[in-house]
């Protein structure tokens, strides 16, 4: 294989890559604030990208369904911290792994028969032909997935850092109980982060559904990937994940080349146990120091 | 001498964890102004009374006023929005932000939140600087990484960076090297002159009865003994407390 | 109470029952659905181990019953391996894959560890699909079962294999769970640290156990592979997972019955989705239950709201289900979800935990009698402390971030000595001691315990070099009984077998256990309270049960963090005759104390500390009247204010 095949393969993959660091983003947000995870995310994807596609088909344009989209990506992640994690944390105790596996096993049926089983296409006014850049050839729509992630994740970044508030959720991130003595509810903190992390969601979804289609079968596939590339990072990382996405897109299109296409997910999910095995916080992450 | 008006008025407080009740029956009063000492050995209850006074636990029973309005049961949110602050055992600083920020989360309560939060705050920010010129040069330093002497001064200056109507200060010296307690100790009488209410928890008796108008003994959840700085130094049963 | 016990008769009298179903039924379907039972109630056991015993959240069982699946009908076809041999290997295989995921997986708790077993589901997946040369793929797999030793067998007999399967991993499960690698799992669950302290080592145990729950999976996998003939790699999804999960929540976590009636449930539940009107009754009677249940939780507000409303509201949209929906079968998914929902929230110990709570007082059987005490002598050797220092700490530091809890501490302590620690709060005293138990690694500096390497590695080395601790903040077995939790910190000392254990003969050392055990309790004062759970007793009385527990460990040097905290004076007094004892008995004592009574009557020599730095040290009347200590405990005269205060 030459060596413009496998620039080709590594730069498609690291756009792709890019979808799984912004959903591994939202994985971040939430943890970052409560130490949770929302195993339905990928639920959230695909519900909000279908969600999505009926407004498009109801006739709206694309301008006005992108905020509706992001809209519903938030109401959606609210309604997770509702009912799958707030009891938990309440309870301080870690039944949120298994409720958020419920809800999103819940909306993942209702999404099969709304919708039906079958992908189907996304319509977007992004042109596809691609052009070229040092013979490696990049679509509109590709570019659109990079500049719509990096740009959300620049946006919130901007916001947690320069914003009073945003330095709030960060001080609920570090102690949510001194936090609470400087009048900072921690609770309307771990709202926040989930609503952003379903608009996170949302936006991933409407992002690469013209380039992979839209469907139930989505999730699942979609949601692994994001996990290794957010627990690979580390889940306070922050940055570490658009890096480590974009690595794994590539990983994944070689692999698909070089070994056959059944075994795309492989890298990732080698990757995350191995990671596990060496560093268990992460390449970025910190660790954590246990007081008695 | 003018009567003070309470700024804290503490009746019959109980409370404690699952396994055990802490506080059985305390009542206090803090006049508006003035210093008050709560003092006791390890394990007597001063910081589950503070505790309970800020809302990270609920009491069991009790009241307490904060100018004359119930505050016991409300969230640690609520209350300190109604004019409480409290630096806490420990520090307690937001060790991966920067010192500039700390302080101004400590305004989080008065200050805008999206824009034109350090204008609000600028006024703020050099009082404090003023009166702690060490957090000035470490302005920008992440908090987790000052000394245990320098977090102390940014936990009590955030705290007044909400210009609370009560600041409860638990145990400010602890685990610092005498030179520096000295320092923090010259910034709380500062306080005390500017009029600033103070309800302050410090194992170190005579230490806090230096800046003291009236201090409160707990003794095993119950207040043994109380009265001004001059009338504890006598009280034999008050230095007892302090060897054992 | 987390066991509940039946009469051992009532698990013979259920053997005895399904072994002789298959006569009463005529039909292969129904047959084949009863084999079913069996296999999964195999499947749910070893779920169990992990879901339940462990705490985890496991979602990679269903990986191991596809591999386990593949690995017996592949021997067995390619190979010729007849059908014990090879559910033999597949369980082999099984454990072994268990314990290689479980060693990286298991050093996290929560979300990664679930992620890592998803992923470990989803590779096993694509490994069966694409390996097509050795798995026939995506098309699948057909074959006959294999003889077993010499024997084809007719579907009858085959269910009787499979029951057999079953109880041998039931009766030495039960076992197991008895004896201390039950006690093991318990304990870690309600204090790692604490578990690690007594010798036993968390991480291990919780490997073990998932590689045990792994290889009945795939010793499941195997049975079922050889009941269904036919396997593809569709099957193995994260909806099959689901399902399994329902069956563990929903019979029960941490319950051999539990998992049998969760393998019932899961046999039956695609029949019951069908059938409508079955499935209607059903959905209604779980609104009713969820209602009656919800209003009374909300009248007695005993739990948060949303425990009481969340399960009406799921049963609610069940039951719409039932009647509107044009084909259940499409909603699957959605009404394990549901259902699962309404069981986690509403009623998360299951159906056997609701059975133990309302049934319990009728079939709970008095545990056996407990042995005679075993004398004091005999559970606490006397020792002979040797000359020199048993712990030498040199230049110790110890940091977080920019605070310098311990600032190069440098102080030994003699063998066979009674030597106390003391400081303001914050001097550093905890962190000291931390990092001696092994809690924390040194920043700089060394630790050195007599007759083993410095700097220990860990909370479990050092517990086997010798040092045993309390802790200032109980670290408690909360849900294990008294006598269990001294029982724990003996673990070490009685190296049975685990083969005995698991075969049910590991009584007669049990029992010398308890006899030791109650030695030590008697010692505390706590005998006549051996089987009450720990997390019930009076906060003094728990203070007793974690020296007693440090004693089972019979230390070298014993750390006792703060023991007099909270204790009234009587009870403070027992304690001082308690350590005079145990000094008496050869163990050296490190005491950290406040009540500076306990420590001038029982201390030969104090360390005190301040701000991180070593202050004094020396006999406790010297160390009282030291200027230095008494400033640094009284505060200081002079500056601010004009206090001349000589102390």
């Amino acid at each position: 294989m030459d060596i413009l095949s496998f620039g080709q393969l590594v730069v498609s993959g690291a756009f792709m890559g890019l979808v799984y660091a912004l959903i591994a983003y939202g994985f971040q947000l939430t943890y970052a604030t409560s130490r949770t995870t929302n195993f339905g995310q990928g639920e959230l994807v695909t519900a909000s990208a279908l969600v999505a596609l009926s407004i498009t088909h109801l006739g709206l344009p694309y301008g006005l369904m992108l905020p509706c989209g992001l809209g519903f990506g938030a109401l959606a992640g609210l309604a997770m911290e509702r009912t799958a994690v707030r009891i938990a944390l309440q309870e301080k105790s870690e039944g949120w792994i298994m409720l958020t596996i419920i809800v999103g096993l819940f909306i993942h049926s209702t999404c099969e028969n709304i919708w039906g089983q079958a992908d189907r296409p996304f319509p977007t006014p992004i042109p596809s032909e691609a052009f070229q850049v040092l013979g490696i050839a990049i679509t509109p729509l590709e570019l659109s997935v990079a500049l719509g992630a990096l740009g959300v994740m620049g946006l919130i970044e901007l916001f947690k850092r320069r914003t009073l508030l945003g330095k709030a959720v960060q001080a609920v991130a570090a102690d949510p109980e001194a936090a609470g003595l400087m009048g900072i509810s921690a609770r309307r903190a771990v709202m926040l982060s989930y609503a952003l992390s379903g608009m996170v969601a949302a936006l991933a979804g409407i992002l690469v559904a013209p380039i992979t289609t839209v469907g139930p079968p989505m999730a699942s596939g979609l949601v692994l990937k994001a996990f290794s590339v957010a627990v690979v990072a580390g889940l306070d990382s922050g940055f570490g994940a658009i890096l480590v996405g974009m690595f794994l897109g590539g990983l994944e299109n070689l692999t698909s080349f070089l070994v056959g296409s059944g075994w795309r997910e492989t890298p990732g999910l080698a990757l995350l146990i191995l990671t596990l095995a060496v560093r268990p916080n992460g390449l970025f992450g910190r660790a954590a120091i246990r007081k008695v | 001498m003018t009567p003070r008006t309470p700024i804290l008025q503490v009746a019959d407080l109980h409370g404690g964890y699952a396994t055990a009740e802490v506080l059985g029956g305390v009542s206090l009063e803090v006049a508006k102004g003035t210093v008050v000492a709560l003092l006791g050995a390890n394990g007597a209850g001063k910081t589950t009374a503070m505790r309970l006074l800020s809302g990270l636990l609920r009491p069991a029973r009790g009241t307490i006023l904060l100018e004359g309005r119930p505050i016991q049961g409300l969230e640690a949110a609520r209350i300190a929005a109604l004019g409480l602050a409290h630096a806490p055992e420990g520090r307690r600083v937001f060790g991966p932000l920067t010192v500039e920020d700390n302080l101004l989360l400590g305004g989080y309560t008065r200050l805008p939140g999206i824009r034109g939060y350090r204008e609000a705050a600028a006024a703020d920010l050099e009082a404090a600087y003023h009166r702690f010129p060490r957090l000035r040069d470490r302005r920008w330093q992440l908090a987790g990484t000052l000394s245990g002497g320098e977090q102390q001064m940014l936990a009590i200056a955030r705290a007044l960076m909400a210009r609370p109507r009560l600041l409860l200060l638990d145990e400010p010296s602890m685990g610092l090297a005498p030179v520096i307690v000295q320092e923090v100790y010259r910034a709380l009488v500062q306080l005390r002159q500017e009029g600033t209410t103070l309800l302050l928890v410090e194992q170190f008796a005579r230490t806090a009865l230096e800046v003291a108008d009236y201090a409160y003994v707990l003794e095993r959840g119950r207040i043994a003994v109380h009265g001004t700085p001059a009338e504890l130094e006598r009280d034999p049963r008050v230095v007892q407390s302090y060897l054992g | 109470m987390r066991r509940f016990l039946f009469l051992r008769g009532a698990e013979a009298l259920a053997l005895a029952l399904l072994a002789a179903l298959p006569l009463a039924v005529h039909t292969p379907y129904a047959l084949g659905l009863l084999t079913l039972l069996p296999i999964y109630g195999v499947l749910l056991i070893g779920l169990d181990v992990s879901v339940g015993y462990l705490g985890l959240i496991n979602l990679g069982q269903v990986g191991f019953l596809g591999l386990g699946a593949y690995t017996a009908a592949l021997l067995a076809i390619r190979l010729g391996w007849g059908l014990l041999a090879s559910l033999a290997a597949a369980s082999g295989a099984g454990l072994a894959l268990g314990c290689l995921l479980a060693l990286p997986a298991l050093r996290l708790q929560g979300p990664p560890f679930a992620l890592a077993t998803l992923s470990f589901s989803a590779l096993a997946a694509t490994a069966l699909n694409e390996l097509e040369g050795l798995t026939g793929g995506a098309r699948g797999l057909s074959f006959t079962h294999p003889a077993c030793l010499g024997a084809a067998l007719e579907p009858r007999a085959f269910f009787w294999l499979c029951l057999a399967v079953l109880a041998l991993v039931w009766t030495a499960m039960r076992n197991l769970l008895a004896g201390h690698p039950g006690r093991a799992f318990e304990a870690l669950r309600d204090s790692p640290i604490a578990t690690d302290a007594m010798g036993v080592g968390s991480y291990r145990h919780k490997v073990a156990g998932f590689a045990l729950g792994s290889a009945l999976g795939s010793l499941a996998g195997g049975l079922y592979a050889f009941q269904f003939q036919h396997l593809q790699p569709q099957v193995f999804t994260h909806e099959f997972m689901a399902v399994l999960l329902l069956g563990v929540i929903l019979g029960g976590r941490r319950s051999l019955w539990g998992a049998l009636a969760g393998a019932t449930v899961v046999v039956l539940l695609p029949n019951l989705l069908s059938v409508r009107p079955v499935f209607s009754v059903l959905a209604g009677a779980g609104l009713l239950a969820s209602l009656v249940a919800g209003v009374r939780r909300l009248r007695r507000r005993t739990v948060d709201p949303f425990r009481a409303l969340a399960p009406i509201c799921a049963t609610a949209l069940l039951a719409a289900g039932a009647l509107l929906a044009r084909r259940t079968e499409d909603w699957r998914l959605a009404v394990f979800a549901l259902i699962l929902f309404a069981v986690v929230v509403g009623l998360p110990d299951g159906l056997m935990g609701f059975a133990a709570r309302s049934l319990g007082g009728m079939l709970r059987v008095p545990p056996p009698p407990l042995p005679a005490p075993a004398s004091l002598e005999q559970a606490l050797p006397l020792r002979l402390p040797a000359p020199g220092a048993v712990l030498e700490v040199e230049e110790l530091r110890r940091h977080f971030g920019g605070v310098k809890a311990v600032d190069g501490i440098t102080f030994a302590i003699q063998d066979g000595a009674i030597h106390g620690l003391i400081g303001p709060n914050g001097s550093g005293k905890s962190t000291l001691v931390n990092v001696v138990s092994g809690l924390y690694p040194p920043s700089s500096g060394r630790v050195r315990l007599r007759g083993a390497r410095a700097n220990l590695p860990g909370l479990v080395a050092a517990a086997r070099a010798g040092i045993a601790r309390t802790f200032q903040n109980l670290e408690l077995f909360g849900g294990l009984s008294v006598l269990d939790n001294v029982m724990v910190g003996l673990n070490s000392g009685f190296r049975q077998p685990l083969a005995l254990t698991v075969a049910g003969l590991g009584e007669p050392g049990e029992r010398r256990a308890q006899a030791d055990a109650l030695a030590l309790l008697a010692f505390v004062g706590l005998e006549g309270q051996a089987r009450e759970r720990a997390r019930d007793l009076p906060s003094g009385a728990q203070r007793f049960l974690e020296l007693a527990r440090a004693l089972a460990r019979r230390p070298s040097l014993l750390i006792l963090d703060e023991p007099a905290a909270g204790l009234a004076l009587p009870d403070v007094r027992r304690l001082i005759g308690m350590i005079r004892t145990i000094h008496q008995r050869g163990i050296t004592v490190l005491l950290i104390e406040h009540h500076m009574d306990v420590v001038t009557e029982l201390c030969h020599r104090v360390t005190v500390l301040d701000g991180g730095r070593l202050l004094a040290e020396g006999p406790p009347e010297a160390v009282k009247r030291d200027p230095r200590v008494l400033e640094a405990y009284l505060g200081l005269p002079g500056e601010p204010g004009n206090g001349e205060g000589t102390p």
